[in-house]
């Protein structure tokens, strides 16, 4: 730390070199703190390296190397006579041959969204010619980024980044400046560093005063002020952002609304790759609107124990309470200092409180202290019993912690009144505990759905006709229009049917299990009941080039034996990845190939052609590059995007191209997704090499199929 | 090498003066030029496939005997020979000492013959050396210095051998059978008048170094009594059969002299203390002639199929350590050539024409051999139907046109502008031995592959039809396609090469790559407004779920019970029981599961924790074991807070 310690003269001048004396100092700091880190990461590459081949020179070592023919030997002569002629016999190993030149790529057995870049990763490098003879085409690429290329900083191409950058630098130096602050004040004392563990002081105005003047384009002095206040905050040891719910088996938990516990869960699952923040749907529907199918055991009849809440005469209660009632208004109970069940002062209760406010004049009824609510059905009038009463007072000691009341929301949107279950799941109240929290609770709980009154029952006469209907539809759509396919993306119109508006339907795309629309939706394809193999255009979903799904499909077999390879249904292999072994070799035709190990017949499925998804711009963008270096792995999906094994991918992206191919790919819907699967155009045997033709998979990509189809024609 | 293979090369050798099949005297230039063009075309061929011969005589890579067109090279067929007999026909006693005339010409016409055969057995714990029986076989009576010309076939003594005798032995198993011979001559002369040193016993080609002489004790007192033992194996300890059929002569050596003590002895004939070239013995020394045959009853012909062992073996495939080749030589071409006639060729002498045609087959010479022999590698095919094939395959630089002759055949031989002589062996040899794969400096350790070859093409009958020049000829010429895994393949993540033991398993195509298992945790560690409980469990469930790549909502319940069975330990151990509780009624949000999963499974993760023995302890050893599926253990509590994130869920949703 550079401080000068001495109390000079307070002009803001000088104040002003202090800053910037400072901010390069901060600068050079983090300039060689990214230097270090530069150099740790390169070592420990590197010591990657050496481990690896340590392993493989082991490996060399336990082979037995023969002795090699000697045909000559080596002299060495050194040309003085005190050093004698060295002899070593001349050991002649043979040429391997070298294999292809392959870029490296990372291995993928499902697609990969990516998103656009905007920046040019990096200016690509085909060789000095083409750069010597053709300049003009990088120029153009990074004219297609707008100018951007990663990584720099120096140049006016990439402001933007800069003052990113500058940005962070400040933030440190702010910090930096408070510690300098801070020094100033204990000056003189003995002791420099204790006052920094003292409770922190605002550094001066002063200071960002000074900071302000520097660098204007930051904001003003006071907006300064308020970052410094935000950044120092943060530093507060186990602070969270303010929009992150604690860790609910945290020692912070808190309590909370059921949405806020659950909010991460909802928004990051996504409900097609059932997994969170998936790598294939960027945008996830949220559960709120998906309506329960059934109604599952709301309450056990039976009282779980000798305790059980049933036991005991206000058990009637909780049989009453699940009834649906006409009354609507919650009925809530005030703030009762004894029983509140979230510990005071916790932001929890607060939101509790706002989020009742329109309660309020049902509260007031309720302030008999530990009063219970009860619903006669006949009467709606509220009646205190002097069992409960007693009961109640029992059970007022019980403390619930944040996280056992958050927990106690969040499953009672699930069980419902099944407080037995409720209170096995928490694990830490009986069910009489949690009945007493409910009815604390009762107005912020939700009712269970009644039975879904807007859904008659099903008829099977009314599937049929549906049926019947689809199949015709498939078949309009088959001839009736055009090439072109979007991608499908789930609907989410609530209470209106799918008609005209609806997304699905203008694309042209079923509504499938994850669109938000009835399960009876006319747009819905329905699956097949094929007892086949679905290999044959008797099945709808092979008619409409669709998989058949698991959910929809019950008589193929698409949803059954999910343990074996043996499937009755041959239309599900992309989906569950049964994918033929393949070899990689160099290819009889151009660079790499890919060879089957197996024989497989006609119109087996092989592979899926996997790798990133972009955007059809993002597409063009790409091939320009790719078109320069003859040799691209894009593959158009639909309308909308494109799959660009370049970077990402399997092993079928290295199947050359071939005017008389022995495989086909087909672009099919797959529970949802578009999705490439290269199935077998004829049989093939054991070793051979696999070829389809790139022209019409990739429809206009054609130009990017570069060098392969060059040589191959023969 | 032997005469005959000189011979062979000489004549095919086209850079000798060859014989050319111009009629007129055409201009020295002319054919010259001629000359020239003729060695362009198959002077390189034929050098290669003459380095060849001599490589595979040196070390073969295959018997020819085992090709099935070359099956009469196969003398040898176990069925048959154990259950035959051994036919010993003696046809005389040589021994040219001095002057053989003086005292040989009443008494001493025959001398008496004793064979014994010598069962080596296999020694047993308390045998100090191998016990040995001797079986007497009877004796004989053997002229003396017969004349070749006079006596008949028929009235050589002969003696047989029963087969039983071969049959293995109650008693002792048999290491090798032998037969010893042993000539007892009556006379004046001292035994000691000749010394014959160690004379040479061996005979047959395929002589096992280790054979011994024995020589017998059996020395009768008198005076006037010589002895003469020699000794043959008949089956050597692998119970190989060393004496085909054939005729033998083996030289006797004298009872007495065995000065030289075995450890040094070297194999040499000495006479009257000189050193006779070791074919010098069986001009002088005592030798013993007979005729062997196996038969396969007492008094029938041979059964021995087609027995001309010594000859061809030691023409084509002559093993490196020929000790005495010209013994053998001597034997054999004599052998070969009687042989050959009596059964190879009843027919006359074939005459083989060869025609090279050369410079776009406008040109040609011929050439003309009056064997079978093939002209490159001096193999004797001893049909032509086999040495058709033999150029054919063997020799695929060249093309082969079989055309029918009146003097016998005539083959068109021409360059094969097609041929290929890209390697198609194992290509793992290749790679994994670079340099040293094809050393023929011994044996080479090669990667073991195994294959299961089954092969059963239909053989169509030997014809020699098949050879001669198909209409649509080029159809012929065409390489067979090999379907199957005849090249070197790659990982596709390393580019290394793939040895043969990873051709089972498909390892790039895992389903979770560990990038794909570090992207998911780490972008999951971006988000700044999803706390660490809830992260750690999104990316044990999210690599739950890519490791088992559950597709289908009715898999969903399955999967939350695995779930739970799998990672409960580490959840209840890095008290996550509530977040895990949150996961579960979130799904039951999205209709994938039941409540009575939910409650099955937190009771399962209530089963694991009372099981746990005790979290804090155990936590240390098996933390690690579970987690290394996920690398989201460690990082969780320290770095997942807010700070290091760029993105947050609600921005996903917009």
């Amino acid at each position: 730390m550079v401080l000068t310690g001495k109390r000079s003269e307070k002009g803001p001048a000088c104040w002003k070199r202090r800053v910037k004396s400072e901010y390069m100092r901060l600068r050079q700091l983090k300039r060689f703190r990214r230097a270090d880190e530069v150099k740790s990461m390169f070592n420990t590459n590197r010591q990657k390296i050496l481990d690896r081949t340590d392993i493989l020179n082991q490996e060399w070592k336990t082979r037995r190397i023969q002795p090699v023919h000697i045909m000559t030997s080596c002299t060495a002569d050194s040309g003085f006579s005190e050093f004698s002629k060295q002899v070593i016999p001349l050991k002649t190993l043979n040429a391997v041959a070298s294999v292809p030149v392959m870029y490296s790529w990372s291995p993928l057995q499902q697609n990969f969204m990516v998103e656009d870049e905007t920046v040019l990763h990096n200016i690509p490098y085909m060789g000095d010619e083409i750069l010597d003879q053709d300049g003009t085409f990088i120029e153009e690429l990074i004219k297609n980024y707008d100018g951007k290329v990663h990584g720099d900083r120096e140049g006016v191409i990439s402001l933007s980044q800069y003052s990113d950058n500058e940005e962070e630098d400040e933030e440190e130096e702010e910090q930096q400046d408070f510690k300098v602050e801070k020094m100033e004040v204990c000056d003189g004392k003995e002791h420099p560093e204790e006052p920094r563990k003292e409770v922190l002081k605002f550094p001066s105005d002063k200071i960002f005063e000074a900071i302000s003047s520097m660098f204007p384009d930051k904001g003003s002095t006071e907006e300064l002020k308020e970052k410094y206040k935000e950044l120092t905050e943060q530093q507060l040891p186990g602070a969270l952002p303010p929009e992150c719910t604690p860790n609910i088996d945290g020692p912070n938990a808190r309590s909370v609304q059921r949405e806020q516990s659950l909010h991460s869960f909802h928004t990051l699952f996504c409900r097609r790759c059932f997994k969170y923040d998936c790598f294939l749907h960027p945008f996830h529907a949220t559960p709120n609107t998906y309506k329960r199918k059934n109604l599952e055991n709301l309450v056990d009849s039976k009282p779980c124990g000798i305790e059980c809440y049933i036991e005991y005469p206000a058990g009637e209660v909780a049989e009453q309470a699940k009834t649906p009632s006409k009354r609507t208004v919650g009925r809530r109970r005030g703030r009762l200092p004894n029983s509140s069940s979230s510990r005071p002062g916790t932001p929890s209760v607060s939101s509790e409180t706002k989020d009742t406010d329109s309660d309020r004049e049902g509260s007031r009824a309720a302030l008999v202290k530990c009063s219970v609510l009860v619903f006669c059905a006949e009467g709606n009038s509220r009646c205190q019993t002097p069992v409960k009463m007693k009961l109640i007072g029992e059970a007022e000691a019980v403390e619930w912690s944040g996280a056992e009341a958050s927990l106690f929301r969040v499953l009672i949107g699930t069980y419902y009144d099944n407080f037995c279950a409720i209170a096995r799941l928490i694990g830490t109240k009986t069910c009489r505990q949690v009945y007493e929290f409910r009815v604390k609770e009762s107005s912020i709980i939700a009712r269970a759905p009644a039975e879904d009154e807007d859904t008659p029952p099903r008829k099977k006469k009314r599937k049929h006709r549906l049926w019947a209907t689809h199949c015709r539809k498939i078949q309009l759509k088959k001839d009736g229009s055009s090439n072109h396919v979007y991608n499908y993306q789930p609907c989410d119109h609530p209470r209106q049917p799918c008609d005209a508006s609806c997304p699905c339907v203008t694309a042209q795309n079923f509504c499938e299990k994850f669109c938000q629309c009835s399960s009876e939706c006319q747009n819905r394809f329905p699956g097949c009941r094929c007892k086949a193999q679905c290999n044959t255009k008797q099945c709808p979903c092979y008619l409409a080039v669709r998989e058949c799904d698991p959910d929809l499909c019950l008589t193929c077999g698409a949803g059954d034996n999910w343990d074996s390879k043996n499937v009755s249904c041959k239309n599900c292999s992309i989906q569950r990845g049964a994918k033929k072994h393949l070899l990689l070799a160099p290819s009889d035709v151009a660079g790499w190939g890919i060879f089957i190990k197996e024989p497989v017949q006609k119109n087996e499925f092989i592979s899926e052609y996997c790798g990133e998804i972009i955007s059809q711009d993002e597409a063009d963008r790409r091939g320009k590059v790719y078109d320069k270096y003859m040799c691209s792995f894009l593959f158009n999906l639909n309308n909308d995007f494109v799959v660009d094994a370049t970077r990402k991918g399997n092993k079928i992206r290295f199947a050359n191209h071939s005017v008389n191919p022995n495989c086909y790919a087909k672009v099919m819907m797959v529970n949802g997704d578009h999705r490439i699967g290269i199935f077998a155009k004829r049989a093939i045997q054991t070793g051979e090499e696999l070829f389809f033709d790139y022209r019409y998979s990739q429809a206009d990509a054609l130009k990017y199929v570069g060098i392969e189809r060059e040589l191959e024609i023969a | 090498m032997s005469g005959a293979s000189c011979k062979a090369n000489g004549a095919v050798y086209p850079a000798s003066s060859a014989v050319m099949n111009s009629v007129k005297k055409p201009k020295m230039e002319q054919i010259q030029a001629d000359h020239e063009l003729f060695l362009q075309a198959f002077e390189k061929p034929t050098q290669i496939y003459r380095f060849l011969r001599t490589r595979n005589l040196i070390a073969p890579i295959y018997l020819h005997r085992t090709l099935t067109f070359m099956s009469h090279r196969n003398g040898r067929s176990n069925a048959r020979r154990l259950s035959s007999h051994l036919q010993l026909t003696f046809t005389g006693f040589f021994h040219k000492d001095e002057k053989p005339s003086q005292n040989s010409e009443n008494e001493q016409s025959s001398v008496s013959l004793e064979v014994l055969l010598v069962k080596v057995c296999h020694k047993k714990r308390k045998d100090v050396s191998c016990p040995i029986k001797q079986v007497p076989t009877g004796k004989k009576q053997v002229p003396l210095n017969p004349d070749s010309n006079q006596t008949k076939l028929g009235s050589y003594p002969s003696l047989l051998v029963s087969s039983n005798e071969f049959e293995p032995s109650n008693s002792h198993m048999v290491k090798s059978y032998s037969l010893l011979f042993r000539v007892s001559r009556t006379g004046r002369r001292a035994a000691n008048g000749l010394v014959n040193g160690e004379a040479n016993e061996n005979i047959d080609v395929i002589d096992t170094p280790s054979r011994k002489k024995r020589s017998s004790s059996h020395r009768e007192e008198g005076e006037t009594t010589e002895t003469f033992v020699a000794q043959m194996t008949v089956f050597d300890k692998n119970r190989r059969l060393q004496l085909l059929d054939g005729e033998y002569e083996v030289s006797m050596q004298g009872m007495e002299d065995s000065p030289v003590s075995k450890k040094r002895a070297t194999w040499e004939t000495i006479l009257d203390g000189k050193r006779l070239p070791p074919f010098e013995t069986f001009s002088q020394g005592p030798t013993l002639q007979f005729m062997l045959r196996w038969t396969g009853d007492a008094s029938g012909k041979s059964t021995a199929p087609v027995a001309k062992p010594l000859a061809t073996r030691n023409s084509d495939s002559s093993s490196p350590m020929e000790t005495r080749t010209t013994v053998k030589e001597s034997v054999s071409t004599d052998i070969k050539t009687r042989k050959e006639q009596v059964l190879c060729e009843p027919r006359q002498k074939l005459r083989i024409f060869y025609q090279f045609l050369y410079n776009n087959n406008t040109r040609q010479q011929t050439e003309a051999r009056d064997d079978l022999h093939c002209p490159w590698c001096t193999l004797n095919c001893s049909k032509l139907y086999s040495l058709l094939k033999h150029l054919k395959l063997s020799h695929s630089r060249f093309i082969f046109n079989y055309v029918p002759h009146p003097k016998g055949a005539r083959i068109d031989v021409s360059i094969n502008e097609c041929y290929d002589g890209s390697y198609v062996g194992n290509p793992q040899d290749i790679h994994s031995q670079p340099g040293f794969a094809f050393s023929r400096n011994g044996p080479v350790k090669r990667t073991a592959v195994t294959h299961i070859l089954v092969c059963r093409p239909k053989r169509t009958k030997p014809s020699l039809s098949e050879f001669l020049e198909s209409e649509d000829g080029e159809l012929e010429q065409q390489r067979t396609y090999v379907s199957g895994h005849n090249r070197l393949y790659f990982h596709s993540d390393s580019c290394m090469p793939l040895r043969p033991q990873e051709m089972e398993e498909d390892s790039e195509d895992e389903r979770d790559p560990e990038w794909l298992r570090e992207k998911t945790a780490t972008q999951l560690d971006e988000f700044t407004d999803v706390n660490e409980g809830e992260k750690e469990v999104m990316k044990l469930w999210n690599l739950h779920v890519m490791k088992y790549g559950f597709i289908a909502d009715n898999q969903m319940n399955q999967a939350i019970m695995l779930f739970a069975e799998n990672t409960g330990a580490h959840i209840v151990r890095r008290n996550l029981c509530r977040n895990f509780l949150l996961h579960l009624v979130s799904m039951h949000d999205f209709n994938l599961v039941t409540t009575a999963t939910i409650d099955r499974a937190m009771a399962r993760l209530r089963q694991i924790k009372e099981e746990l023995p005790d979290a804090e302890e155990e936590e240390q050893q098996q933390g690690q074991a579970l987690v290394s599926a996920g690398a989201c253990n460690g990082n969780s509590i320290t770095s997942t807070g807010g700070k290091q994130g760029k993105r947050t869920k609600s921005a996903l949703t917009d």
